[in-house]
């Protein structure tokens, strides 16, 4: 049993009508054992079949009876499990989408997204598995038990015995080989990413000229990856072999026993073999659970892993704590003291920055990698909170925590370095934030955006798909892409982190014209260590390991002869 | 299909029909326990004088009741050991399929993880052995043994049976492999489509954010996901039902079984104690034939991976077979490209465009020009991956693509993302050249500029590259690459754009590093903008597979107007 199942809405009343049904399955089983017993005896006693046809019937409706109800703890534990994983899903994909693109790069989108999928059938697999193998565990063996030694004494003994010692091997072995795959852990690890690893590198390995001798190493690394996996094994079966051994010497002696017992006269025919065959249905549910086991371990681990990423902390803010209704020429945005730090001790992302933007003005962010940009532009576009510090945003009388809200969201256009391609169209690429823009708006955008023409010669038009199995683009188109969506939606405030370094010059000169249109009468915040940008922009910041070391319009800061100097001067140095 | 299935079941035969006898004698064991039980009680109930009058039954029991449970631990380690060569196997297949065309790959694939795909499939299809193959054939074996034994008894009866477990183990698995199949494929359908959708949406997670459109993505996942939960939940109903009718036939089983027996005792054919024991070997055979429905539906779940493993096949094709015969120096090469025109397709336009050029040994080139310039693909063509189409490009007059597997003593190739294996910093390295000593790995380090951090480890070289993470930065992973490469020790190094994404002064130290570290190498490069195109021996400006102009930093600099205003751009000159 574990915490996460029991967290789970309905779970005690799904897990009390499964042992009620599990109780009168129970009940059939014993009678479904009666009956066929009595059959045998009364046959064996050289009665005829149409003096048992009673009996026959009876067998066959408790039978029948038996399985109904499984099938109806199935369905139950299905639906419920259905239920749940649906609950978690909507819960975990709401929570990503608030926690954002840090979230997102810390824990990697195929990890989310395996989660989102796998792991949510893993755990409805889990909950479907674990709830009628726990009732059935903890009733079937109990109503067995008491009946066997109301019948027989002797043979309730073995049963019950039996029982603790085939748990305990089963745990204990069980644990053996836990302990055995964790020492040999990481190095197990190696060998199994091994042949992934070396398909991912298969280019770097040619390069090398390693590729072709390279798969006398990959037999080598499986073929340890084999023996090493046997030796684990060799261990963990053991204690499915304890389950099968014990089962089987426990019914061979109850067998022997009963069959000396009837010998000495002291029981009858019938119930020895009733005896008989309830002994194994007595151990099922114990097999049922350890073939299920491994089965059920990944939907464990999921389950946790889901509720984890639930169970991430998020301020929860007051909706008329924060509003913009509008960006102008009046609105001011201020920082205080706003710090970021990370996860390692005594490191800041940012430290204390101060910062204070009125109207409409393009401000340019500036510094090495690390220094910080790529974190104040999640802090200004609202994806991210500080872990100290103010802001004060017009409109607001209170100063307030974050800008992660939709109101504020609501107001910005957000360009990263590769901007996001959508397997869409186009046409919904470019509409993505405003999804009921006319196609006329569209080409109008695309066409500031300079995309017209090339859109134009495709194909399908505006309709062609574009994104990951569509139309290729480069990364210059990708860029304009953006712009157009920027274009259409006209938001007052623009964010752009980097969005030009992976491209060549020219391409970055000819969206520079571009860009400079669309920034007209707008709040742009450009983060950026292409110092040539900076001609552009109204004010500079300068950062240098999460600090504003600098800012100043662009003639202040050259006449300073100060850091931004510096920074111009190292980028020159060593060029003729 | 043949090759990836029929060749394993033909190179293992020996191995599987052990391993199939091994399993059927656990199974007929514990048919046997039950059986002798139910004999012996039924003979003790008899009360001979002697116990040991059933003596033999009693051994038997103990016997039988032991040996299930070990033969069963065999079964189980032979079988997976059988799967786990299967799987070794596979997996070499997989990468001598793959190897030849490695260079190609990536943009013959677009789908980014087809790679971890492929290695999942192989893992997947280890499982037809071990959850189909296996238990099919040995419930079909014991369905045999069942009917031959019965007919000892009565040909009518066996009949009987005969058809009874036709249902169970052939008619009821075909129905169900029939009726799931087109449903499991639209259900994998269906998921793709999910997957693709949700990876979109994570991966423009700040696109969602920002344009509020998550709740509206939350709801149409939730549509999606009800609509496949429709299709399971009547597979799963489907599937329950199924049971409860094999659990019914089962019971009408038992129930004939009794009719039969003591119709065969009334007629004295039989002796009164095999009633019990036949009636109670029924139910432990139950637990065989049941599950084959179950697995034989797990078929069509298979299809999808091995179909992915068959389509590598068109990875293959003609490798350049012949290899390098003549004995050239190495320390000297001179490349040429003689009127070289290359294209992707019949159809496209020249990705490259008649182009000419000689590079001299200890040569440093920079090739400039926009992204589908055809730079890479230069790039590429000099390392014998392509073809030209028309012309020549020779190394010291031997043809590019005639150098195959040697092409690595002459030539090596830093790229944009330097691939780091998930082992030590040491044996990253140490790819280079495998017989590198540790001095000679260390002075490789020191030219890198990389000695330093990693001595600042706390594993130092034995660090291991992957759990780094985040703290093994873009500058350097490639300056681990570029010591790698340092090792290789080629006379040419070709660089395709190793410092794209990084900062500036990040890109001038690492350049700085490179420029001296490769001095008497001939050094092209490929970039998209112009710091430390000063320091190369000759600029060549790409557009559209043709050269638009070439020369010396200084002499393009005075003479052509566009080199001279990007080179402005790029540098901040006027600041």
């Amino acid at each position: 049993m574990n915490r996460e199942l029991m967290s789970y809405k309905g779970i005690k009343l799904i897990l009390a009508l499964i042992s009620v049904i599990t109780m009168i399955q129970s009940i059939c089983i014993v009678f479904q054992a009666k009956w066929l017993s009595d059959i045998i005896s009364s046959l064996f006693a050289g009665h005829s079949l149409s003096s048992v046809s009673h009996q026959i019937i009876y067998f066959a409706m408790a039978f029948t009876a038996r399985y109904a109800l499984s099938l109806l703890i199935k369905r139950r534990a299905y639906r419920f499990a259905q239920k749940t994983g649906t609950r978690l899903r909507e819960q975990m994909m709401a929570k990503l989408f608030q926690l954002g693109p840090a979230f997102v790069r810390r824990e990697g989108t195929g990890n989310l997204v395996t989660l989102v999928l796998e792991g949510i059938s893993q755990v409805k697999t889990f909950i479907e598995l674990i709830l009628p193998r726990m009732s059935s565990m903890g009733i079937t063996p109990v109503v067995i038990l008491a009946v066997v030694f109301i019948e027989n004494r002797t043979s309730g003994v073995i049963l019950l015995v039996t029982m603790p010692i085939l748990i305990v091997f089963m745990i204990l072995l069980g644990l053996a080989a836990q302990k055995k795959m964790d020492l040999q852990w990481s190095a197990y690890q190696t060998l199994s990413n091994h042949f992934v690893d070396s398909l991912r590198g298969i280019e770097t390995l040619k390069f090398l000229g390693l590729s072709k001798k390279h798969g006398t190493s990959i037999k080598r690394v499986s073929e340890k990856y084999r023996t090493m996996t046997m030796g684990t094994l060799r261990l963990a079966f053991l204690s499915s072999f304890a389950l099968d051994f014990f089962t089987m010497l426990s019914v061979a002696t109850v067998a022997v026993m009963l069959g000396l017992q009837l010998i000495n006269g002291e029981i009858f025919l019938n119930s020895a073999l009733m005896i008989l065959i309830l002994a194994p249905e007595y151990f099922l549910p114990v097999r049922e659970l350890g073939a299920d086991y491994h089965a059920t371990l990944n939907g464990k681990e999921a389950a946790e892993a889901i509720q984890s990423i639930i169970d991430v902390p998020i301020e929860q803010k007051k909706k008329n704590l924060f509003s913009l209704s509008k960006w102008d020429e009046n609105s001011e945005l201020t920082l205080n003291k706003v710090s970021v730090f990370r996860e390692e001790e005594g490191k800041m992302s940012l430290n204390c920055i101060n910062l204070s933007v009125k109207g409409f003005k393009k401000v340019g962010i500036i510094g090495e990698s690390g220094a910080g940009k790529s974190t104040l532009i999640d802090i200004l576009s609202g994806f991210m909170t500080p872990s100290e510090g103010e802001i004060k945003l017009s409109e607001n009388e209170h100063s307030l925590t974050s800008l992660t809200h939709e109101a504020w969201r609501k107001h910005i256009t957000y360009i990263p370095q590769t901007p996001y391609i959508f397997s869409q169209s186009v046409l919904d690429n470019v509409r993505f934030y405003k999804p009921n823009a006319s196609v006329a708006e569209v080409e109008k955008a695309l066409e500031q955006a300079g995309l017209a023409e090339l859109v134009e010669g495709f194909p399908d038009g505006i309709k062609e798909q574009i994104g990951n199995g569509g139309r290729m683009m480069s990364g210059g188109q990708e860029q304009r892409i953006a712009l157009a969506r920027a274009f259409l939606c006209q938001r007052p405030i623009i964010l752009l982190d980097e969005p030009t370094a992976h491209l060549d010059i020219e391409t970055e000169y000819e969206l520079k014209e571009t860009m400079m249109s669309l920034f007209n009468h707008k709040l742009v915040f450009f983060a950026t260590h292409r110092l040539h940008w900076m001609k552009q922009m109204d004010y500079i910041i300068v950062l240098n390991q999460g600090k504003i070391i600098e800012e100043g319009t662009l003639d202040n800061l050259l006449n300073k002869k100060g850091e931004f100097h510096k920074l111009i001067q190292s980028q020159l140095e060593g060029l003729e | 299909m043949k090759e990836w299935f029929v060749d394993y079941i033909r190179r293992y035969w020996r191995r599987f029909i052990v391993i199939l006898i091994v399993s059927l004698l656990a199974v007929l064991c514990g048919a046997a326990l039950m059986y002798t039980s139910g004999y012996l009680i039924s003979k003790a109930a008899l009360r001979p004088e002697n116990v040991l009058m059933i003596y033999v039954p009693i051994v038997a029991v103990r016997t039988f009741g032991i040996g299930r449970a070990v033969i069963q631990y065999i079964a189980r380690l032979i079988s997976h050991d059988a799967t786990l060569r299967i799987l070794s196997e596979m997996r070499i297949q997989l990468y001598k399929r793959l190897e030849p065309r490695a260079l190609l790959i990536r943009s013959k694939v677009r789908t980014g993880n087809i790679l971890g795909l492929l290695s999942d499939d192989i893992e997947h299809l280890q499982d037809v052995y071990l959850r189909t193959i296996f238990p099919s054939i040995v419930a079909l074996s014991v369905y045999f043994i069942v009917i031959f034994s019965i007919g000892w008894f009565s040909l009518s009866f066996a009949l009987i049976m005969a058809i009874y477990l036709f249902v169970l183990i052939i008619l009821f698995p075909i129905i169900s492999l029939w009726m799931t199949k087109k449903k499991s494929q639209k259900i994998n359908r269906q998921r793709n489509h999910l997957y693709q959708n949700l990876t979109d949406a994570v991966l423009g997670v700040t696109d969602m954010m920002i344009s509020g459109r998550s709740h509206e993505f939350i709801h149409q996942h939730e549509k999606e996901e009800n609509e496949i939960t429709k299709v399971t939940s009547t597979l799963h109903s489907m599937s329950r039902l199924r049971e409860f009718m094999s659990q019914g036939i089962i019971g009408l089983i038992v129930v004939s079984m009794i009719v039969w027996s003591s119709g065969m005792v009334n007629t004295h054919q039989i002796p009164g104690t095999l009633i019990a024991a036949f009636v109670l070997v029924v139910f432990t055979l139950s637990e065989i034939f049941i599950p084959v429905s179950e697995s034989i539906e797990k078929i069509s779940q298979y299809q999808t991976s091995l179909k992915r493993l068959v389509e590598t096949s068109h990875f293959e094709t003609e490798e350049s077979k012949n290899e390098l015969d003549h004995i050239m120096n190495p320390d000297k090469v001179t490349i040429r490209l003689d009127h070289v025109y290359f294209r992707y397709d019949n159809e496209s336009e020249w990705t490259i465009h008649d182009l000419n050029l000689s590079i001299k040994q200890g040569e440093k080139i920079a090739l400039i020009g926009r992204s589908g310039a055809g730079k890479s693909s230069l790039i590429k063509l000099i390392y014998g991956a392509l073809k030209p189409e028309k012309g020549l490009l020779t190394l010291n007059g031997i043809p590019a693509t005639h150098f195959g597997e040697k092409m690595s003593d002459f030539v090596s190739v830093l790229n944009q993302t330097p691939y780091l294996f998930d082992t030590t910093i040491r044996n990253n390295i140490r790819l280079g050249d495998q017989l590198a000593s540790e001095d000679e790995i260390k002075r490789a380090a020191k030219r890198a500029k990389l000695d330093e951090y990693i001595d600042s480890l706390p594993l130092g070289y034995q660090s291991v590259v992957d759990e780094m993470g985040e703290n093994f930065s873009g500058g350097q992973r490639q300056r681990l690459a570029l010591a790698r490469v340092l090792l290789q020790n080629t006379s040419i190094v070709l660089m395709d754009e190793p410092t794209v994404g990084l900062d500036p002064s990040t890109e001038k130290d690492l350049l700085d590093t490179m420029f001296e570290a490769m001095k008497g190498k001939t050094l092209i490069w490929v970039t998209h903008h112009l710091v430390g195109a000063d320091k190369m021996d000759k600029v060549i400006f790409i557009e559209d597979g043709k050269i638009e102009m070439q020369g010396h930093h200084r002499e393009l600099m005075s003479k052509n107007e566009r080199y001279r205003r990007l080179y402005q751009l790029d540098v901040p000159y006027q600041l």
